[in-house]
C-alpha cells in the first residue's frame, strides 16, 4: 500500500534508549531536536514510549542490566521497526568493548539496520542514518 | 377481585414472612420465599393492568388493629432503648407516644377516611418497583444468607428470622404507597422503620447495633414529626376528612394553614430519604447484608421518603416551601457525591450515591414543574433498577473475593468476568447516555432553570458523580495482559435476580417511551397536571420552549442504544486478540516474565510485584473534611425549609 | 435527505479539518520555537503510518474503549452538526472522555494509570463549565436546541461573553494545551510517558488520533456557536481561539492536576454563574 508505504517514511517515531552511554551521544540526540537541527521537520518525533515508537535509537554499549531491558523495549515496539546504533559503543563496544561488565555492540541483543559511528555522532551523522534506515524500510517492503 | 388482589400485595408478604419464621428448613423456606415473590410480581402487573381504583377494607375494624400495633411498636422501641442504654431512641420513641396519646385519648379524635386506600398510577408504578425488584432481592437472599452464614461460621442459623422481616417488609411498603388514610400511613411508616432496625442489626454485632439504633431515633425524629403534622392537620382542619392524602394535595383545605405539617411532612420524608444531615444512618446501615441494603437501602424504603415529598407536591406548589425543598434536595446531591469520591468501600460509595439521588429526586418534587415531577418518577424507578443491581452485585463481589473494599476489587475482570461485567453495565447505567437514569437527569437539569441555584448545584454534583463512579469501574477493570477468560459460575440464586435486573435496565430503558406515554405520564399527572414530557416514537421530546409548541430539549433514545451497541458491544465480540500479539505493560524495560507478568526488578534486581491504588482525595472529599461544613449547611437549609412552612406565598 | 448530507460531511470532512489543524498547530508552533516543524499534513502521515503498524495489545478492553471514544466523539460532533439538543452533546462528549479514561485504566500499568486519573481530573474541571453553557444557552433562548441557536438573530456573544471565557479555559484543556496537558501531551513531552495513552499502539493509536481530530473540530464547534449570525463570524472566532490556545501553550509551562482543577472551577463557576444570574435577573424565567 503506498499511502502506508509513504506515511511509514515520512513520520518516523522515535525511542531513544541509552544503555549505559557517557551521555556523549544522548546529548547529540537531543542536540537533534533543537531548532538548529530541527527533526521534526521530517516528521521525527521523539517518544518516550517503545509502543508508539517506529525507530530504536540506541546509545552506549550493552551491559549484562541493560540487555535485558533493551530486550524487553524491542519486544514491546510493534513493527515495522528499525534499529539505530548511535555511536561507536553502541556499534561495537567502542571503548568499553573488553570491560568486565560490557557484552558489547547493541547487535549483541538486538538485531541493528544502520550503525552509526563516532564518538560522540555527530547530530547531521545521526540524522543521516535515521534517513538511511528509512529508506532501507522504504527499500525492504517494495 | 380488588379485595383478592390488596390482600396479596399487603398482607401475603406478612404471612409469608411469619411462615418463614417458623419454617426451619432452608428449602422449604426457599420455595415459600420464591412463591410469594412471583405472587406479588404477577399481582403487582395485574393491579398496572387494572389501573386506578380506590378500595377500602371492610369486614374487620382495621382502624383499631393498626393503633394497637402502633402502640406496640413504639413501646417495643422504648424497651429497645432502655435495654440499649441508648436515650435518643427512647426520647424520639416517647416524643410519639405522648402526642399519639394525646390525640387518641385527649383529643378524642375519631378518625375515618374513605377510600382508606387510593390506587393510582403513582402508587401503582411504585408497588411495580417495589413488588418486582423487591421479589427479586428477597430471592438474591435466599443463597446470599446462606453463604453469608457460612463463611461467619454460625452454628445455628438465622435466616428464618432475616427473612421474616425482608418479606414482611414488602408488605408494609405496599401498604405505604397504597394509603390514603395518613394514620394508617404512619402506621406503615412506622413498620418500614422497625423492618430496618430489625435488619440493620441483623448481624448482632456491636456496631451493627449501634448504627441500626442511629438509624432507629433518626428516623423516629421523622415520626414524630408525622404525628404533629397529624394532631396539627386534624385540628386545625376539621377532623378526619384533612386526615386523607387525596384532600391534602387536592387543594380542598385552607391552604393557609396547611403548609406547616406539609413542611413536617416533608421533613419526615426527608429523614426516612437520609438526606443530610441524616445521611450517617444510612452509612451506617451498610453494615447489614447487602440484601438489607439493595431492598431497603436503594431501592425501596429510602424510595418511600421520597414518594413522600413527591405526593405532597401539590399541596406546597408555587410557594417558598417548595424552592426549600428543591434546595434541601438539590443541596444533598452535592454534598453526598462529592462525599462519595473518597469513601473506599464499594457499599459506602452505592450509599452516598443513593442518597445524591434522592436529594436529586427531592429537588426535583420541589422545582414542581410537569417536567421535573416527569423527571423525579422516572428517576424513581431507573435509580430503583440500576440501584438495586448494583447492590447485589457488590454483595456478589463481597461472596467472591471476601472483601468489601474497592482496592480489593482490583483486576476482578480476571477472576470473575461475568460479575464485572454486570457490576460494569451497572455503574455506566448510573451516569451515562443512553441509560434511564441519564435520561432522567437530563429532564431534571432541563427542568432545573425554574430554580437557578438548583440548577448550579445540579451541574456540579453531576460533574462529582463522573468522578467517583469513573474511579470505581476502572478499578474493576484493571487487569493483566491475558488472552480469553471464562465466566465464572454464579448460583441461579444470584444470577437470576442480577441477569433480570440487567435485562430490565435495557428493556425499560430502550422502551421508555412507550412506557412513559403508557401510565408514567398518568403518574405525573396524578401530582401536577400537564405534560412537557412527550414521546415521539420511541424518542423522549420535552416542551415548553420560549413559543408556544416549541421544544426544550430532544433525546433520540434508540439512536443512542445503537451507538452505544455498536460502541461497546460491538467490539468486545467482534475483536480477537491472538495470544502472539499481547505484550506486557510498560515498565521502563524492567519487567520480569512473560507478556501477563506485573512483576519487575526493582532496585538490586529485587523482584517486585507493581502495586496501584486509586485516588480518594481525603484531604479535600473527606468525611472529615466535609461532614462538618456540609451538616452545618444542610441543618439550616432544613430549618429554613420548615420555616417556610409557616410563610405563604 | 439534508441530515444525510451533513451526517456524511461531517463523518468524512470534519476529520480532515482536523487533521489539517493539528498540521497547522504543529507548524505554527515550531515556528514560534524559531524552527520549521514539520509539513501541514504530517498528522496524516501519523495516521496512516500508525494504521500500517503490526497490532499489539495489553488487553482487549483496551480497544473496546478506543472505539467507545472515537464513536461517541463522533456522536456529540453529530449532534452538533445536526443542531440537536446541547445537552445530549455534553453529555455524549462526557462519554467519550470516560471510555478514554477506562481505557487507561485497563491495564495494570502505572504510567496509563496515572494518566487515566489525570485525565479524569481534567473532565472534573472543565465538564461544570459545559453544562453551565447548556443552561445558560436554555436561560437565554429558552431551548436547548442547537438549531435554534443558529435560528436567533442574536448572536450569544452578546449576553453570553463571560461564558465565552470560561470556555476557553474549556478549550484549553481540551486541546491538551499547556498549562492544562497534564494527562497527556502531544509533541514530545514525557512527563508521565505517554499518559493516558501509554498503552495503545498501531491502529488503536491511530484511532485514538482520529477521536482528536473530530474532538477538535467539536470544540471549535461549540466556541463557533457563540456567533452564529453569521456563521461565518463564529468559524473565524473559533479559529482565533484556536490561534489564541496555541500562543497560550507557548508561553506557559505544565502545572499541576490541583491547581488546574481548582483555576477552572472558581473561574468557570464565577463566570458561569454570573452569566446566568445576569440573565436570570434580566430576562426572568421564560
Amino acid at each position: 500500500m503506498s499511502l502506508i508505504h509513504t506515511s511509514r517514511i515520512k513520520s518516523p517515531w522515535i525511542l531513544h534508549f541509552d544503555n549505559s552511554s557517557c551521555n556523549g551521544c544522548d546529548i547529540e540526540v537531543l542536540a537533534c531536536l533543537t531548532p538548529l537541527y530541527d527533526v521534526e521537520r521530517f516528521g521525527m518525533v521523539n517518544m518516550g514510549n517503545p509502543k508508539h515508537a517506529d525507530v530504536l535509537l540506541i546509545t552506549g554499549p550493552v551491559n549484562y542490566r541493560t540487555a535485558r531491558v533493551l530486550r524487553n523495549l524491542y519486544d514491546q515496539v510493534p513493527g515495522p521497526k528499525m534499529v539505530i546504533a548511535v555511536g561507536t559503543c553502541a556499534s561495537s563496544g567502542g571503548v568499553f568493548h573488553n570491560c568486565y561488565n560490557v557484552l558489547g555492540g547493541v547487535d549483541k541483543v538486538v538485531p541493528v539496520d544502520v550503525y552509526i559511528p563516532g564518538c560522540a555522532a555527530r547530530p547531521e551523522a545521526i540524522i543521516d542514518g535515521v534517513v538511511l534506515a528509512l529508506q532501507k524500510l522504504a527499500g525492504a517492503n517494495l | 377481585m380488588i379485595d383478592g388482589m390488596m390482600a396479596i400485595a399487603i398482607l401475603l408478604p406478612v404471612a409469608a414472612g411469619l411462615v418463614t419464621f417458623f419454617v426451619r428448613d432452608y428449602f422449604a423456606r426457599n420455595v415459600i420465599v420464591i412463591v410469594t415473590a412471583f405472587s406479588l410480581i404477577a399481582n403487582s402487573i395485574m393491579l398496572a393492568a387494572k389501573g386506578p381504583f380506590t378500595y377500602t377494607p371492610s369486614g374487620f375494624d382495621w382502624g383499631i388493629l393498626i393503633t394497637i400495633l402502633d402502640y406496640a411498636i413504639l413501646f417495643f422501641y422504648v424497651y429497645l432503648g432502655i435495654s440499649l442504654r441508648n436515650w435518643l431512641v427512647v426520647t424520639f420513641a416517647v416524643t410519639q407516644i405522648i402526642p399519639l396519646a394525646y390525640f387518641e385519648f385527649v383529643m378524642k379524635a375519631h378518625v375515618e377516611v374513605a377510600p382508606a386506600f387510593v390506587v393510582d398510577n403513582l402508587a401503582i408504578v411504585m408497588t411495580l418497583i417495589i413488588s418486582i425488584i423487591g421479589s427479586l432481592i428477597c430471592i438474591y437472599a435466599l443463597r446470599y444468607m446462606h453463604d453469608h452464614e457460612h463463611h461467619a461460621h454460625l452454628e445455628k442459623s438465622r435466616q428464618s428470622r432475616f427473612l421474616l422481616w425482608l418479606v414482611l417488609f414488602l408488605g408494609a411498603m405496599n401498604g405505604l404507597v397504597f394509603a390514603n388514610n395518613m394514620l394508617w400511613l404512619y402506621f406503615f411508616w412506622e413498620v418500614t422503620t422497625l423492618c430496618c432496625f430489625m435488619l440493620i442489626s441483623h448481624d448482632r454485632t456491636e456496631i451493627a447495633i449501634k448504627n441500626a439504633a442511629r438509624a432507629l431515633w433518626m428516623n423516629a425524629t421523622g415520626g414524630t414529626a408525622f404525628i404533629l403534622a397529624i394532631i396539627y392537620l386534624y385540628a386545625t382542619q376539621g377532623g378526619s376528612q384533612a386526615l386523607s392524602m387525596q384532600n391534602i394535595i387536592g387543594g380542598t383545605l385552607q391552604g393557609s394553614v396547611l403548609l406547616l405539617p406539609v413542611a413536617l411532612l416533608c421533613y419526615t420524608g426527608c429523614t426516612k430519604a437520609a438526606q443530610m444531615p441524616f445521611q450517617s444512618w444510612l452509612l451506617g446501615a451498610m453494615v447489614a447484608p447487602t440484601p438489607v441494603s439493595a431492598l431497603l437501602h436503594s431501592s425501596t424504603m429510602v424510595k418511600a421518603g421520597v414518594y413522600l415529598v413527591l405526593r405532597l407536591a401539590p399541596a406546597y406548589a408555587g410557594t417558598y416551601l417548595s424552592t426549600a425543598i428543591t434546595i434541601v434536595g438539590a443541596f444533598s446531591f452535592l454534598g453526598a457525591s462529592a462525599l462519595a469520591i473518597s469513601q473506599t468501600t464499594g457499599k459506602r460509595v452505592l450509599a452516598y450515591s443513593t442518597i445524591a439521588n434522592l436529594g436529586l429526586i427531592i429537588a426535583c418534587a420541589g422545582i414542581n414543574t410537569p417536567l421535573s415531577i416527569a423527571a423525579a418518577i422516572l428517576l424513581i424507578i431507573f435509580h430503583a433498577i440500576s440501584k438495586g443491581m448494583l447492590f447485589l452485585c457488590a454483595g456478589t463481589i463481597e461472596h467472591q473475593i471476601w472483601s468489601r473494599e474497592i482496592e480489593d476489587m482490583e483486576g476482578l475482570a480476571a477472576k470473575a468476568p461475568l460479575t464485572t461485567l454486570i457490576t460494569a453495565v451497572g455503574i455506566l447505567s448510573m451516569f451515562l447516555p443512553p441509560f434511564g437514569m441519564l435520561l432522567g437527569k437530563w429532564i431534571a437539569l432541563e427542568a432545573s432553570y425554574t430554580v437557578p441555584l438548583a440548577a448550579v448545584l445540579f451541574v456540579l454534583g453531576s460533574t462529582l458523580t463522573i468522578v467517583f463512579w469513573t474511579k470505581w469501574l476502572g478499578r474493576l477493570l484493571q487487569v493483566l495482559p491475558k488472552v480469553g477468560r471464562p465466566f465464572e459460575k454464579l448460583s441461579l440464586s444470584y444470577s437470576f435476580p442480577l441477569l433480570t435486573l440487567l435485562v430490565g435496565i435495557f428493556v425499560v430503558g430502550i422502551g421508555i417511551a412507550p412506557i412513559y406515554q403508557s401510565f408514567i405520564s398518568a403518574a405525573t399527572n396524578n401530582v401536577i397536571a400537564g405534560t412537557q414530557v412527550l414521546a415521539s416514537g420511541w424518542n423522549i421530546l420535552t416542551s415548553g420552549g420560549a413559543e408556544s409548541g416549541s421544544f426544550l430539549g430532544y433525546f433520540p433514545v434508540w439512536t443512542l442504544y445503537i451507538v452505544f451497541a455498536i460502541a461497546l458491544v460491538l467490539p468486545l465480540f467482534l475483536i480477537g486478540l491472538k495470544p502472539t500479539e499481547m505484550r506486557p505493560v510498560y515498565l521502563c524495560g524492567e519487567q520480569v516474565g512473560g507478556a501477563d507478568t506485573d512483576d519487575f526488578s526493582a532496585e538490586a534486581d529485587i523482584r517486585t510485584k507493581v502495586t496501584l491504588g486509586g485516588y480518594y482525595f481525603q484531604s479535600a472529599f473527606g468525611e472529615a473534611t466535609l461532614n462538618p461544613v456540609v451538616n452545618t449547611v444542610a441543618i439550616i437549609l432544613l430549618v429554613s425549609m420548615i420555616a417556610c412552612g409557616v410563610i405563604l406565598r | 435527505m439534508k441530515h444525510v448530507m451533513i451526517i456524511i460531511f461531517t463523518l468524512f470532512v470534519a476529520p480532515i479539518i482536523g487533521g489539517l489543524l493539528f498540521g497547522i498547530d504543529r507548524r505554527i508552533t515550531a515556528r514560534l520555537q524559531g524552527r520549521y516543524g514539520p509539513p501541514i499534513l504530517q498528522p496524516f502521515y501519523d495516521f496512516f503510518k500508525l494504521l500500517g503498524k503490526e497490532r499489539i495489545a495489553v488487553s482487549k478492553l483496551q480497544f473496546v474503549w478506543i472505539y467507545a471514544y472515537l464513536l461517541f466523539m463522533v456522536a456529540s460532533l453529530l449532534v452538533l452538526t445536526l443542531g440537536s439538543d446541547l445537552l445530549v452533546l455534553v453529555f455524549l462528549l462526557g462519554f467519550a472522555g470516560v471510555s478514554l479514561v477506562l481505557g487507561g485504566f485497563s491495564s495494570k500499568s502505572p504510567y496509563s494509570h496515572f494518566g487515566a486519573n489525570r485525565e479524569l481530573l481534567q473532565i472534573m474541571a472543565y465538564e461544570p463549565v459545559l453544562l453551565l453553557l447548556a443552561i445558560a444557552v436554555y436561560a437565554q433562548n429558552g431551548s436547548f436546541l442547537i438549531s435554534d441557536i443558529i435560528r436567533q438573530p442574536k448572536p450569544l456573544m452578546y449576553t453570553l461573553w463571560p461564558l465565552f471565557i470560561a470556555v476557553i479555559y474549556v478549550l484549553t484543556i481540551k486541546m491538551r494545551k499547556s498549562p492544562f496537558d497534564i494527562s497527556t501531551c502531544h509533541h514530545a513531552h514525557q512527563e508521565i510517558v505517554k499518559g493516558v495513552t501509554t498503552e495503545f499502539s498501531g491502529p488503536y493509536l491511530a484511532l485514538y488520533q482520529l477521536a482528536e481530530w473530530y474532538e477538535i473540530v467539536l470544540v471549535l464547534g461549540i466556541v463557533a456557536l457563540f456567533w452564529t449570525s453569521p456563521l461565518i463570524v463564529g468559524i473565524i472566532i473559533a479559529l482565533a481561539a484556536f490561534l489564541l490556545e496555541l500562543l497560550i501553550d507557548n508561553v506557559t509551562s505544565r502545572m499541576t492536576a490541583p491547581w488546574m482543577v481548582r483555576l477552572s472551577w472558581t473561574f468557570g463557576l464565577i463566570l458561569g454563574i454570573f452569566n446566568i444570574a445576569y440573565i436570570y435577573f434580566t430576562k426572568g424565567v421564560s
